[in-house]
């Protein structure tokens, strides 16, 4: 066209980050840690690192729902002991059924959901005090319930109750796939289903999702129930791995999950993030943590170092917005 | 189904009164509104408007008094059930999603989803379906919208005003609750959105309440004119019997 002119223009680095920065973070990470430890780059080891992934991999996708609605949930590493336990008891002491006892522990990681749901939604509770309370609730049900001991033994019952923690399909661990299988449920349902558009219209503007006829409620307690759930099927796994279902279990978790939705770019403001953000916010952490093991980093600094990140990740996420 | 005879009224509002704590907000308002024409509502600021807008779009329950559409009474306790009623509603700060497109936000709640065993058994969005409508709906409104596929943050208050009647426009069946349509938009934009009102009125029999402040506007597409005034129902006026002054007198309390 005439008239028009193409200016020579500065490339513009701001989108190029916001599309592509955190997979630069997540290469630098692994090629750091490449260079410091031999033992990083091997099949094993990273292997080993989606194993250890898997288990805040679950937890994370919950969490991330429950943060675009501009929530939080606390007690997800406490509701994984509790329902942990339960389901383990179950097996053990009232000689339930494996996939019973596989049912009534998700039930409970549920249920626990729908009471922080309950509180958020129709009592009107703010989320982080609702699911605090949920969170010393759960960890001291789970104590009381168990008398402070661990429920151990459970290889002499069948490998059934352990085969989500243990089995192998292949070479691949059986954790990284439920995890994979979790992640992909969720990319679908956040993407590609009404009530994802749901989820995301509350995050974003309650008001306006409530006065276009959106059942505002209801969609709290979904996302809720989704994490206590989450929360149970992750205790599975962690029961397998241990073969033992331990009251103290989980602790901390809630942490690594709210890190890894974070640090995935998922904002605290609701409305805004993604699956695949959570995904790689979820393997930043794992190889943080995997990479300190490798470099016999004392445990003390490995915590200080990955509140460092976190808070590195959010400054980061406000400067190049 | 309850027979609707000539002379039922689309709406009639039955000295409807609305308190918050001690503040009377509304103290009893009653009015016809017929098929097919446009009523103003107007009113100085916190006359009550909004309110009686958001009680007939389900945002509020009445405190007392009754409201019927087609002859039948209709009691929402959610937006969604006014919404179901038939009953659409612009509100002023427009209800949008910012963050999703414009077929996102025309849709939402309204989703549509593909066909096949896959796309029914979970619900899957028929996002290009969505899009192709929405483009279609608002270009027969005459409404223009860069895409339907751009996020509602990156448009103008007039585009915005537009998706926001559009989607109405897309989804109501007997009632259209305009609360300042023009308020935030410049002149062309406001002489579009008249027209809009005008040719809907016109051409498709549609009937609004259209809440303003401006009485050029209000006298330009207004059939009848109900007036306001801290509260209280001042009068009913039809636009042939009046004039913009007498308007402004009610408003303001020159005349009673």
């Amino acid at each position: 066209m005439i008239g028009t002119q193409t200016l020579p223009r500065q490339f513009n680095w701001r989108p190029f980050f916001q599309k592509y920065g955190l997979l630069m973070s997540l290469l630098l990470l692994c090629l750091a840690l490449s260079v410091a430890s031999d033992r990083f780059l091997t099949s094993d080891n990273l292997l080993n690192v989606l194993r250890q992934s898997s288990i805040n991999g679950i937890i994370s996708i919950g969490m991330m729902m429950v943060i675009l609605t501009r929530g939080i949930d606390l007690s997800v590493g406490s509701v994984l002991a509790l329902s942990a336990v339960i389901g383990a008891d179950m097996l053990k002491n009232e000689g339930m059924p494996v996939l019973q006892a596989i049912g009534i522990c998700l039930l409970v990681g549920a249920a626990a959901g729908a009471v922080n749901g309950f509180l958020v939604s129709w009592v009107n509770i703010p989320p982080f005090i609702a699911t605090l309370g949920m969170m010393t609730f759960a960890r001291g049900a789970a104590k009381f319930y168990t008398d402070g001991q661990p429920i151990t033994g459970l290889d002499s019952l069948g490998q059934g109750f352990r085969y989500l923690g243990t089995a192998e399909v292949g070479p691949i661990p059986m954790p990284i796939i439920v995890a994979g299988l979790v992640f992909l449920g969720g990319a679908v349902l956040l993407n590609h289903v009404p009530f994802g558009r749901f989820i995301f219209g509350l995050g974003n503007n309650e008001e306006a999702a409530y006065l276009s006829g959106l059942p505002v409620n209801r969609i709290k307690l979904f996302v809720y129930m989704a994490a206590g759930t989450l929360s149970a099927l992750a205790g599975i796994i962690l029961v397998g791995r241990l073969n033992s279902a331990q009251p103290t279990a989980g602790e901390m978790y809630e942490f690594d999950a709210i890190a890894a939705v974070v640090v995935g770019g998922t904002s605290f403001d609701g409305g805004e993030g993604t699956v695949m953000g959570t995904l790689i916010g979820v393997l930043i952490i794992g190889i943080i943590n995997n990479g300190l093991n490798l470099l016999d980093v004392s445990a003390f600094y490995q915590d200080i170092t990955k509140g460092a990140v976190i808070a590195l990740a959010l400054l980061l996420h406000r400067a190049i917005r | 189904m309850v027979s609707v005879s000539e002379n039922t009224p689309l709406l009639r509002v039955e000295d409807i009164t609305k308190s918050f704590g001690a503040v009377q907000a509304l103290r009893g308002i009653t009015f016809d509104l017929v098929r097919g024409t446009v009523m103003a509502l107007v009113g100085d600021n916190g006359a009550g408007k909004s309110t009686l807008a958001k009680i007939l779009s389900g945002v509020h329950p009445p405190t007392s008094g009754q409201f019927y559409l087609n002859g039948q009474s209709c009691r929402f306790d959610r937006p969604a059930a006014a919404l179901a009623a038939g009953i659409e509603t612009v509100y002023q700060n427009l209800a949008l999603i910012e963050e999703l497109d414009v077929a996102d936000n025309v849709y939402l709640g309204r989703e549509t989803t593909r066909g096949g065993a896959i796309g029914r058994l979970f619900g899957i969005l028929d996002r290009p379906a969505m899009r192709q409508h929405t483009a279609k709906a608002l270009s027969q409104l005459h409404i223009k919208i860069p895409a339907p596929t751009l996020a509602v943050r990156k448009m103008s208050g007039g585009q915005r005003q537009a998706v926001a009647i559009g989607r109405a426009l897309t989804w109501g069946r007997e009632l259209f609750i305009l609360d300042e349509p023009t308020a935030a938009l410049g002149v062309d934009e406001t002489e579009q959105v008249l027209r809009m009102i005008e040719r809907l009125r016109e051409e498709h029999g549609l009937t609004f309440i259209i809440i303003s402040h401006n009485m050029q506007d209000v006298y330009r597409i207004a059939d009848t004119i109900v007036v306001l005034r801290q509260g209280r129902h001042v009068a009913t006026l039809a636009k042939n019997d009046t004039t913009p002054e007498e308007i402004v007198a009610y408003i303001t309390g020159a005349k009673e």
